[in-house]
């Protein structure tokens, strides 16, 4: 008679990794080895520094790992597995484990489980042993196949180029657009890409200015346009409509213009209007339309998510939609209270000039002056002028910030000397209580009026904290006062002493320690990039980092920040206010095992810093 | 109906010296190889005993009109349960079989249909019972009915020990009776699994249920029971 143990069989089959091998007959001839044991609560499983021979599974009840010098290393509830690392180093368990519950527990003898792994990638990728390597897998595994973020830009091209000769007159531009119904020509010298026109040029700079229709197209045409190279992500382009606010891209191979890539195919291609939000920002004439606009961003957000847009793309996104509302109050600011009588930059801090915003978050922002800047003569203007566009961010979704770092505070809107004066004293006399706060001037972005004065400024900073190593040490420990979890117990969040919680902060104690890190690093090596990742790129090029290390980083940092937006989106679809703080029952087993070696990864990289930047304790 | 020979004394559970005076008495054929191979002494530990948990299914309660239709056995020690020696069988009632009984054990009668008749499985089950100490939950039950199928076959009566999990419990769970408060608590396999914390299977299988009170067992071992005690003081 055929036996066959169903309930231990489907068991195992819920769970990962047995569920990926749920089809292989020889698991049923696998369950008819296994071993079955009951211990108490409190007992050994595997004994400090014995020798293992089977792989456990808890079917149920609890696990905890202890470390060689009996830390806590993690906790396990039923349906996990353990033992497979001593298992494939063939040797000793350098770990312990104990019940901490009554727990039933299933011993599959060696020999199967290496069968297994030696058969199966699926199976074996589970037991990868690196962190790094298993959430590259995970997070590999995850990409979707059709989405945007991956398809290259030419696969959205849908007809050859439309061109005409430079010399071609406006009227012979017009008609084959409208023969050829297109909205854009592009220019061509010789085959070569020169211009483009588009529906738009030809009613602003010819119809409205009442152009003769034998004028040459080239002198409307917008030259040298941006174009993207076949190879280019279709992301990018969305990136660079957002960024440049354009709504054709010629798209170019071999220095010929092979097509146009416009905002619709974008859109028809994934269903996000984040590209005509930005457009939209910028024909409003009044703070009601502008605020109207705020409304729909939850909107565009979700859809970001729900298109599977990476952090980075959707970082991007939500701060060129905020840079636009920013860029557009200046503008009626500008127009309410007349133009500037000197100079100015306003310049974004933190997340939006990291490029990294989320959906809605607080205002920080502050303004550099010209060095012509005299408090009796300026003062006034620059107070009316921040005071109102600090209170329609506001109206707008970017509420006050709590710690008055704006543009509106007195403090922060200095001219230049002033705020070099205050970064060289940050920098060369650093006070650990003062730099926590101040970190996000650390990440500055000149969003508008005199740029000049935000890259001045950015580059004195660089050059000071390069020759501070002491200041460095101050930022490297402030990086390591927010200290990830250790992991997920049941619907617990897992503290290194052991303590158990019910919800936690994964900006807190996930993204932000990630971005504190990556700031030390990229001052060190003097990098001007703002971004996280592209810091990461710098960082990783100057070699401050073992190879590899700096890569980790930015695996973890958009394994945690995807969990963190499909929350916040998920929050949204509930109807509720979107936050940080994420309770462990909404994760999935695969968030929680991947969360785990993300955060591994930021406590080990935080005891690097710790000892890369040591200086000597004051 | 033959009167059965007597049970082991209670107060003695000398099983080793009843399975001799068996092995003269039975007749030539697999029940007297069985009792031959003989029981363990009654001093043996428990930690030294061969166990094999067992569960059967039948077409009713009564051993006198039902039948057995299905047999699971799985062996364990007082520490592990080891899957490798899991039995199963099914048996061809010699009745036709309540269609009420076979919706609760969810074996159909074209299954039965092609399984062999008890008296044919019977020999290899008296092999896997073999020098074992048997688990069920519930003693009477499996007792009764292999008794009498053992009578039917061979002619003669069919004994082994018992650790019986429901009488553990009952003993564990015990309180005199001005203790007593409310309903006593229940005995039934799942109810007592609950109580050590075991996980939930669905009932009425018969390889299911021997594995659930193998495990059980384990659980009563952890808590209650002495693994360096004589096997004489559990078994029945």
């Amino acid at each position: 008679m055929e036996v066959e143990l169903t309930e231990i069989l489907e068991a195992l089959c819920q769970h990962a990794p047995f569920n990926e091998i749920a089809e292989d007959p020889q698991l049923s001839d696998m369950s008819k080895e296994i071993e079955i044991e009951y211990l108490r609560s409190g007992e050994w499983v595997i004994e400090p520094n014995s020798l293992n021979k089977t792989l456990f599974f808890i079917r149920s009840g609890a696990i905890e790992v202890l470390s060689k010098e009996e830390k806590l290393i993690r906790r396990m509830n039923e349906g996990e597995i353990f033992g497979y690392s001593s298992l494939l180093r063939g040797g000793k368990s350098s770990q312990s484990m104990r019940t901490i519950e009554d727990s039933l527990l299933y011993r599959i003898p060696a020999r199967w489980f290496i069968k297994f792994y030696e058969e199966n990638d699926t199976f074996s990728d589970f037991f990868e042993l690196a962190r790094e390597v298993r959430l590259r897998v995970a997070m590999d595994s995850q990409s979707s196949q059709v989405s945007l973020m991956t398809c290259p830009i030419a696969s959205l091209l849908r007809r050859p180029p439309i061109t005409i000769h430079m010399d071609a007159d406006i009227r012979s531009a017009a008609q084959v657009m409208t023969e050829k119904h297109v909205s854009s020509l592009l220019i061509t010298d010789n085959d070569e890409l020169i211009g483009i026109v588009t529906d738009r040029d030809l009613r602003t700079r010819a119809v409205a200015q009442s152009l003769a229709y034998d004028t040459p197209i080239s002198e409307i045409m917008t030259r040298n346009p941006v174009v993207m190279d076949s190879h280019d992500y279709a992301s990018e382009a969305v990136l660079k409509m957002m960024s440049k606010n354009i709504h054709h891209i010629p798209i170019i191979k071999n220095g010929r213009p092979i097509g146009v890539v416009s905002t619709g195919d974008i859109v028809q291609k994934e269903s996000h209007g984040s590209v005509y939000l930005i457009s939209d920002i910028f024909n409003q004439t009044s703070i009601e339309g502008l605020k109207a606009i705020s409304h729909k961003m939850t909107h565009t957000f979700t859809q970001l998510v729900v298109a599977d847009a990476n952090t980075q793309m959707i970082g991007n996104a939500m701060s060129h939609i905020g840079t636009a509302f920013v860029k557009r109050l200046l503008q009626l600011a500008e127009e309410k209270f007349g133009p500037p009588p000197i100079p100015y930059c306003f310049i974004a801090l933190g997340s939006q000039a990291r490029e990294e915003q989320t959906i809605k978050t607080d205002q920080d922002n502050a303004l550099i002056l010209s060095d012509k800047y005299n408090k009796e003569i300026h003062g006034e203007y620059f107070e009316a002028f921040t005071d109102w566009v600090c209170h329609n961010l506001d109206q707008c979704g970017y509420e006050l910030c709590s710690g008055d770092i704006m543009a509106s505070n007195p403090r922060w809107r200095q001219p230049l000397s002033v705020w070099k004066e205050n970064f060289s004293d940050w920098i060369q006399q650093p006070k650990a209580e003062a730099l926590l706060r101040l970190s996000i001037f650390f990440d500055l972005r000149g969003v508008y009026g005199d740029k000049v004065l935000a890259k001045q400024l950015n580059q004195h900073i660089r050059k000071e904290a390069k020759q501070h190593t002491g200041f460095l040490t101050f930022l490297a420990r402030n990086a390591n006062q927010r200290k990830p979890p250790l992991g997920f117990f049941r619907q617990f969040v897992l503290d290194g002493e052991g303590k158990q919680s019910r919800t936690f902060n994964l900006k807190e104690r996930g993204i932000a320690p990630i971005i504190d890190i990556v700031r030390v690093h990229a001052l060190a090596c003097g990098s001007d990039k703002l971004n996280t990742l592209e810091r990461i790129e710098d960082i990783e090029a100057a070699g401050l980092l073992p190879d590899g290390r700096a890569k980790d980083l930015a695996l973890a940092l958009e394994m945690i920040g995807i969990v963190r937006i499909r929350h916040q989106k998920d929050q949204i679809e509930a109807g509720e206010q979107p936050n940080n703080h994420v309770n462990p029952e909404n994760l999935s087993s695969f968030e929680k095992r991947h969360l785990r070696d993300a955060f591994h990864i930021v406590a080990r990289q935080q005891e690097f810093i710790k000892f890369r930047y040591a200086g000597k304790r004051s | 109906m033959t009167v059965f020979k007597k049970k082991p004394q209670a107060d003695t559970q000398d099983w080793q010296a009843m399975f001799a005076e068996w092995a003269e008495e039975a007749p030539e054929g697999p029940l007297k190889n069985y009792y031959l191979a003989g029981m363990i002494a009654p001093n043996t530990l428990l930690k030294d005993t061969p166990l094999l948990a067992l569960d059967l299914e039948t077409t009713g309660l009564d051993s006198q009109k039902d039948e057995i239709i299905s047999l699971g056995l799985i062996p364990l020690s007082h520490k592990t349960i080891r899957c490798q020696g899991a039995q199963y069988w099914m048996a061809k009632p010699e009745r036709s079989l309540h269609a009420e009984s076979v919706t609760i054990h969810e074996i159909t009668h074209a299954e039965l249909a092609e399984a062999p008749p008890l008296r044919a499985i019977l020999d290899e089950i008296l092999i896997a019972l073999t020098n074992k100490v048997v688990v069920v939950h519930c003693v009477s039950i499996e007792r009764q009915f292999l008794l009498k199928a053992a009578m039917e076959t061979y002619g003669y009566p069919l004994y082994f020990p018992v650790l019986d999990t429901m009488d553990i419990e009952r003993q564990a769970t015990y309180k005199p009776w001005w203790k007593r408060f409310g309903r006593p608590p229940s005995l039934r396999l799942d109810a007592c699994r609950q109580r050590y914390k075991l996980p939930r299977y669905k009932a009425h299988h018969a390889l299911t249920d021997a594995l659930s009170s193998a495990e059980l067992l384990q659980a009563q071992i952890a808590y209650h029971l002495d693994s360096n005690a004589n096997i004489s003081d559990y078994w029945i």
